[in-house]
């Protein structure tokens, strides 16, 4: 029971995570390859702030502050070229940020990782604490996706599908561009970051390893999988994904394949994504009806 | 001042391997217009596959190893481009980089698979380096620079010299134009992908003799190639092999002033300078091919 509540508290930490890029990627049409950094960003921000003793909920909203800030930075110069040099900026960003928290030992202590990170005061520590955790992140998840829906039915939303379908359409219409996929980056990025810091607050210890191109990879399929540009899509996408990693957790696997499970793992996703984009581009719950 | 002269040395022979990633990187952008985020594999398969054929039962020496190596590794350039690109290239431009992502995970996670994630190398003794005016040089380093220097003039020859590098060049300028004058745009592709999967492999190669393999050498790698393909102007051959040989000094030179962690850090920060100042390439005015 408590391993169901555990899988349901991640599937929602990753949709929060998956929403999040499919507003850059679904909606807006850039080619984010390292969100993850901004998931990290969020989980290391609201770590160091709770363990320096500030409250938990000031320590999200700073990390979300901070990954919208390094968001919207990124992406002035990035953004001012086609969509494969953004892919090229972010892939390597998010490689930089991983570098950042190996190196900088006094404070991040590098490799060995943040141990002990508290959760709200109220929700309690420990396996005792997941119904409630599981209620606030459901309460988040659910806040995120009504406004993430409202934004991409308001007029902004709609301007964004422009961007991506055309940019000098958008561009003749008198909309700048630039500042609407800027936008789209930063919204994204706030939104990766709360993701993050609830990762951070739940897991309780983090370090650079979870916060690789196979978050990247992962969070990608499940925007993919479930529909690119719909706003359901990314939360069932999530959802198909993460129950599928811990399934994998009860197969019996002989001890001495243990080391080939990660990399063939890896290798069906890589695979998963290759075949969707073959077979199914849209995915699961595809964007306009046919 | 001697440590310097070094320093630059060792910058010169890290460019010429960066600049054997490049030319394959810029050249497959050049004609296809897309950035292949699966590049860096093909450098990571190459030196692993020569690693494979060092051991028993085959025991090759390296330089016998490579041929074997430069073979497989070409039919894998060739079938990414048969299985995955080509049935891809007239559709949606994300989904062609959502599948060259999904490809290059797939491809590390092999790798991962076959050989494990631990460092490996090819196991040759150490030489004793000569001292040539108060520098230090090692005879794996002049093959390596010899091996690189051969291999791009071998790029130079067909590029310039041969009715193929003709039509390479034409169809990188207007593919539909060059189609029009009879010019087989398979035969283009096909030689485009070799080169591209040669060049990397041999620069893999190399670059395994001077360190060491290991599964993220393709990530790492691709982020310089990158940079270095930005410096040279996307597209741009000569460029291209500049930008390589730039970034290798540069980093080189940068670990005389900041921490070594960061060593990946100058092609990121280049990548971001170019792609706020000069999104052309400072190499662009040279010409060249494209």
């Amino acid at each position: 029971m408590d391993y169901l509540l555990h899988i349901f508290i991640v599937f929602l930490i990753y949709a929060i995570f998956a929403i999040s890029l499919n507003l850059e990627l679904g909606y807006t049409g850039l080619y984010n390859f390292g969100h993850v950094a901004f998931f990290g960003i969020g989980a290391y921000t609201s770590a160091l702030l709770s363990l320096a003793g500030y409250p938990v909920t000031l320590g999200m909203v700073g990390g979300m502050l901070l990954a919208g800030v390094l968001g919207t930075l990124l992406a002035i110069p990035a953004l001012r070229l086609s969509g494969d040099y953004f892919g090229i900026a972010t892939l390597s960003f998010g490689e930089i940020v991983r570098l950042f928290f190996l190196n900088e030992r006094w404070l991040t202590k590098g490799p060995m990782g943040l141990p002990g990170i508290p959760r709200p005061a109220w929700i309690g520590e420990g396996v005792a604490g997941l119904p409630r955790f599981l209620i606030f992140c459901l309460l988040l998840t659910v806040m995120v996706f009504l406004v993430t829906r409202r934004i991409t039915r308001s007029p902004f939303g709609r301007a964004l599908k422009v961007v991506r379908e055309d940019e000098y359409v958008a561009q003749a219409l008198g909309k700048n561009t630039l500042s609407f996929k800027v936008r789209a980056v930063a919204v994204g990025s706030i939104l990766a970051g709360l993701a993050g810091s609830l990762w951070a607050h739940y897991i309780s210890y983090i370090s650079p390893a979870d916060f690789t191109l196979t978050e990247t990879i992962l969070v990608l399929l499940c925007v993919v999988l479930g529909g690119r540009g719909t706003n359901r899509g990314p939360i069932l996408g999530a959802f198909v994904i993460i129950f599928f990693q811990e399934v994998i957790r009860f197969l019996p696997i002989p001890p001495d394949f243990g080391r080939f499970v990660a990399p063939l793992q890896g290798m069906v996703y890589g695979a998963a994504l290759i075949i969707l984009m073959l077979k199914r581009p849209e995915g699961l719950l595809p964007e306009y009806k046919q | 001042m001697e440590y310097y002269a070094q320093l630059l040395l060792n910058g010169i022979i890290a460019g010429s391997i960066y600049a054997l990633f490049a030319v394959g990187l810029t050249m497959v952008y050049g004609v296809f217009r897309f950035i292949n985020f699966a590049h860096g594999e093909l450098i990571a398969w190459g030196a692993y596959i020569a690693f494979f054929f060092t051991r028993s039962p085959f025991s090759l020496p390296i330089y016998l190893a490579a041929l074997p190596a430069l073979a497989i590794a070409a039919v894998i350039g060739l079938a990414q481009d048969r299985f995955v690109y080509r049935k891809l290239r007239h559709g949606n431009r994300i989904t062609l980089l959502i599948a060259s992502i999904g490809l290059s995970y797939f491809l590390r996670n092999g790798i991962r698979l076959i050989w494990g994630s631990d460092l490996q190398t090819y196991g040759l003794a150490p030489v004793r380096g000569f001292f040539f005016a108060g520098l230090s040089i090692t005879p794996t380093q002049i093959a390596m620079t010899a091996a690189a220097i051969f291999f791009l003039g071998i790029l130079y020859f067909i590029l310039t010299r041969t009715l193929l590098g003709k039509c390479l060049r034409a169809v990188a300028d207007n593919m539909t134009l060059a189609q029009v004058m009879g010019i087989s745009i398979e035969k283009v592709s096909v030689t485009v992908w070799l080169l591209a999967a040669v060049f990397s492999a041999v620069g893999g190669i190399l670059l395994a003799v001077d360190t060491n393999l290991e599964p993220l050498m393709g990530l790492t790698n691709l982020v310089k190639a990158f940079a270095a393909v930005l410096l040279g102007g996307a597209g741009n051959v000569w460029g291209a092999l500049l930008g390589g040989l730039f970034i290798g000094i540069a980093e080189n030179i940068g670990v005389a002033f900041i921490s070594p962690g960061y060593k990946d850090f100058i092609s990121f920060a280049l990548i971001v300078l170019m792609l706020l100042f000069r999104p052309r390439g400072i190499f662009g005015i040279i010409g060249g091919f494209r």
